[in-house]
């Protein structure tokens, strides 16, 4: 019953807030509930280490009949990572988000979001998947369109619209599976393709239409409009929790179904997987050296940072995975961080485009460090994380013999660099400008929580780049289990208690 | 039967992706709901259709024969997922009404100021 608690936590908390009228009883109670997810999720810690893969069978029924709930290494990981983010998230957003907002069940949301999650890092069927899914993107439906700013509507219009065609191409997919097979639980159903090999490409239209549903979910080139068409328009602390954790689900999802299902394709798939991420790194690079606001460059580094997730993939080694592994987790820290910091930004200056900015380093140094240290992990300087999750990355390209691919990361990575040298110089470097008359809010407002939770994040960022030793033996055992699936499906279908 | 039942799922994704590609965001939502039909039909046929009794064990039995039944699963999953669409088509059609008092359109065309130049 471990892994249930992930559920039934966030659960708990969207229950009461609908008993709560309070909006600061309702973030303290949030930040409460956070705190015990953050808890619960390190104690799986040891527990995974000892019994390699956490099974559930939810309801007591045997694995391909009832509902399993699997965490392996990775899970755990994930759902630790998660729960960080998630918990400076919401200190952040306690005094980010205008009281209206978190009257009328900002929290209420980001725990759907919260559930959604954690239930789709412990699905262990593709039904039950789905259904994680759209609790998740249901969640984030409303929160992105919460408070009926007129861009904010425009963005929720086109993030809702697409997302809805991605959930569309995952429920057929799953209908030609279990037309096929007969079952959708995951370790059932790799056991079944591993013994029929010659279904394979019987099979590739349900698995294609499920590929194509994750990557429009991890925004993968040529999948990835809407991402940032609606990413700049919430409230900073959601598009934070957004770019923090709704793409890495998508990429958790295909790393799963890559080494349970489409592995024993390989020739097919391993092309197809290895230059959707070369593609995305480089077209998602380029899109965000174009662009003149804060948040959307940001957005299009998604798009180029999920590409090198990608391509650790598509390399198919230990080291790759374990690389790619890191570097999602390297990625959720740095990327939420550096929309943090854009988020104090707009609240101080009323705006997040570039050309009317400038000087905020003068104004306030320690901000200006926190997102010099976010921007510069993103770019991957030492010794920060992101750093050493480049540097696994292209280790991994080039040990697999993938050089072409490694030479390509590398150089993207140069351009990552331009994109965030530009926002540090035109935001927190350059004089304001003259000519360009803006609307300073007011009065100074209080931003110690904000400050607080950034802080933690800068020095996460600093700590995993400093002592990543462990975090990458870690990631190696857990790459490992990823390659022989046979552990999974063994640990699921006799299970016993 | 399932034959029939193939064509007209193909059918009715013509018609959603027809009408997700119009200008109209009404149209687009509808066209939406019609293609979240159309994918549930999958699941449904993929249970396949056969005349058959419902899946339940009778009294004082303890098991029942397959081949009388049809597959109960599908059709779970299938109520399933209908509601979903029903969660989801009561919110986007609150988001579109909303939408439309903001800013007073149902052109899409409209929707470009959040894109990337």
């Amino acid at each position: 019953m471990i892994l249930l608690a992930h559920i039934l936590l966030p659960f708990t908390y969207i229950l009461l807030a609908l008993l709560i009228k309070k909006a600061s009883i309702k973030s303290r109670l949030a930040v409460l509930f956070a705190t015990f997810n953050l808890l619960w999720a390190l104690a799986l810690l040891p527990i995974v280490q000892i019994k390699d893969i956490i099974v559930v069978q939810v309801g007591g029924w045997a694995a391909p009949y009832g509902i399993s709930l699997v965490a392996d290494r990775f899970s755990v990981f994930m759902l630790i990572m998660t729960a960080i983010i998630f918990f400076l998230v919401t200190i952040y957003a306690t005094q980010s988000v205008d009281k209206a907002r978190r009257k009328s069940g900002h929290f209420f949301f980001t725990f759907g979001i919260l559930m959604g999650v954690n239930g789709s890092f412990i699905a262990g069927d593709v039904f039950n998947l789905y259904v994680w899914y759209e609790v998740m993107l249901m969640s984030s439906f409303i929160l992105m369109s919460l408070g009926g700013e007129r861009a904010q509507m425009e963005g929720s219009i086109k993030y809702l619209i697409l997302n809805l065609i991605s959930a569309l191409f995952f429920v057929s997919g799953v209908g030609l599976l279990y037309g096929n097979l007969g079952t959708l639980n995951m370790a059932d159903l790799s056991a079944i393709i591993s013994e029929k090999s010659d279904m394979l490409t019987h099979l590739n239209p349900a698995l294609i239409l499920m590929v194509v549903s994750f990557a429009i979910k991890g925004a993968l080139v040529p999948f990835f409009f809407w991402l940032p068409a609606s990413y700049h328009t919430p409230p900073p602390a959601v598009s934070a929790l957004l770019a923090g954790l709704l793409t890495k689900v998508g990429i958790y999802s295909l790393i799963r179904f890559y080494t349970l299902f489409l592995y024993h394709d390989a020739p097919f798939w391993n092309q197809l997987i290895l230059w959707m991420g070369v593609l995305s790194m480089v077209i998602g690079v380029f899109a965000a050296s174009s662009q003149f606001d804060f948040r959307k460059i940001l957005s299009f580094h998604i798009i180029s940072q999920v590409g090198y997730v990608v391509i650790g993939l598509g390399f198919y080694t230990v080291s790759g995975i374990a690389a790619a592994m890191f570097f999602l987790a390297h990625n959720m820290l740095s990327k939420t961080n550096a929309f943090l910091v854009a988020g104090w930004v707009k609240r101080q200056k009323g705006t997040l485009n570039l050309k009317t900015l400038g000087e905020v380093y003068k104004e306030s140094p320690i901000w200006g460090v926190l997102f010099f240290i976010s921007a510069f992990s993103l770019a991957g300087l030492p010794p920060l994380s992101g750093f050493i999750g480049k540097y696994l990355i292209i280790k991994a390209g080039i040990e697999a013999n993938y050089i072409v691919v490694a030479l390509i990361a590398l150089f993207v990575g140069l351009f990552t660099l331009f994109s965030m040298v530009k926002i540090w110089l035109e935001v927190f470097w350059k004089d304001v400008p003259k000519d360009r008359v803006v609307k300073i809010p007011q009065k100074k407002r209080k931003s110690q929580y904000m400050l607080t939770s950034s802080l933690i994040m800068a020095i996460l960022i600093v700590v995993m780049g400093l002592w990543a030793q462990p975090i990458v033996t870690y990631c190696e055992q857990a790459a490992v289990d990823l390659l022989n699936p046979e552990l999974y499906i063994d640990k699921v279908l006799n299970f016993s208690r | 039967m399932e034959l029939i039942i193939a064509i007209f799922i193909g059918l009715m994704f013509s018609c959603g992706v027809y009408l997700i590609l119009r200008r109209s965001i009404v149209k687009v939502i509808l066209g939406i709901f019609v293609l979240s039909n159309a994918a549930n039909l999958i699941i449904f046929l993929a249970g396949g259709i056969t005349k058959s009794e419902v899946a339940f064990i009778p009294d004082g039995e303890q098991t029942l024969d397959p081949t009388l039944i049809n597959d109960p699963v599908a059709q779970v999953l299938v109520i399933k997922s209908i509601v979903i669409g029903l969660g989801i088509a009561a919110y986007i059609l609150a988001l579109k009404y909303r939408y439309f008092e903001v800013t007073g359109t149902h052109d899409l065309d409209s929707l470009k100021n959040t894109d990337q130049r």
